[in-house]
């Protein structure tokens, strides 16, 4: 594979169920009800239960890897929670590659997510990968 | 609640056993209903078991740092995975308060988090982000 700054990464996309939230609760132990129970979420003001921020970034990892060639390949990810994505969105992830370090043979990719909602559910995403040798 | 009096603690969880059958689990959490993406592979986001969570809760149970769970968002997260976690891996976690800041009348916590495998090998570094409104 062949890398240059300016590529961009096949988009994921990914409907988020409430029983995909719900089984990221029981897999992760994160049971914080913001997550899970609509009237306990509403009460904080919430327009209603919301995905785990760890969740989407598990998707957008998931990503990086899918464009990097496996999860090996990803030597680090990190992202803001800028907006909540709601049950029944679907999130789309998005990257490009904003440096190539033949040197060391590290790509750095600039990353953000977007619900169908419209809103900018993951910002000032960036991540770091392996190119194969 | 937290104040910048609370720097520089430090929790530690040593021994998480990563099983390969929980991480199955929480890799078809992710995947929702598409296929998993690298059935057999522990996701690097999976490091939420192994090394955030076993922390944070010790964390969030320091009735002298007094998170209030209720008002806890997650803001930021990155993470750098130096080598990959197998199935069968012994990691010790720990994490320590790096910052704590008032802005905009909410607190902002800074945590530092390290994993270490059975071998001495550092298996991930992370740092969070939570917003405590």
């Amino acid at each position: 594979m062949t890398v240059a700054v300016g590529d961009e990464m096949t988009p994921l996309d990914r409907t988020v169920t409430q029983d995909q939230v719900n089984a990221y609760a029981d897999a992760s132990g994160d049971h914080n009800p913001i997550h899970l129970d609509v009237d306990f979420a509403r009460s904080v003001g919430l327009p209603g239960t919301i995905a785990h921020g760890l969740l989407e970034m598990g998707i957008l990892t998931e990503a990086v890897a899918r464009w990097a060639g496996g999860f090996d390949s990803v030597v680090s990810v990190s992202c803001r929670f800028s907006k909540p994505l709601l049950p029944g969105a679907t999130i789309t992830c998005s990257g490009r590659v904003t440096d190539v370090d033949d040197a060391t043979g590290i790509a750095g990719l600039e990353l953000s997510a977007l619900s169908s909602s419209g809103d900018p559910v993951l910002t000032n995403g960036r991540a770091t990968v392996r190119l194969p040798l | 609640m937290p104040d910048a009096s609370h720097v520089g603690r430090r929790y530690e969880a040593p021994g998480q056993v990563v099983d390969g059958a929980a991480a199955e689990a929480f890799a078809k959490a992710v995947a929702g209903s598409d296929d998993v993406y690298a059935p057999g592979v522990v996701p690097p986001t999976y490091a939420a078991v192994y090394c955030l969570f076993p922390t944070l809760y010790k964390l969030f149970a320091d009735a002298e740092v007094g998170v209030n769970l209720a008002g806890l968002v997650h803001g930021e997260q990155s993470f750098e995975w130096p080598t990959p976690v197998r199935g069968g891996d012994v990691i010790d976690a720990s994490a320590v308060i790096t910052s704590v800041e008032d802005k905009r009348g909410m607190t902002f916590l800074t945590i530092e988090h390290e994993a270490s495998r059975q071998d001495g090998e550092t298996v991930c570094r992370g740092r969070s982000l939570m917003i405590i409104r």
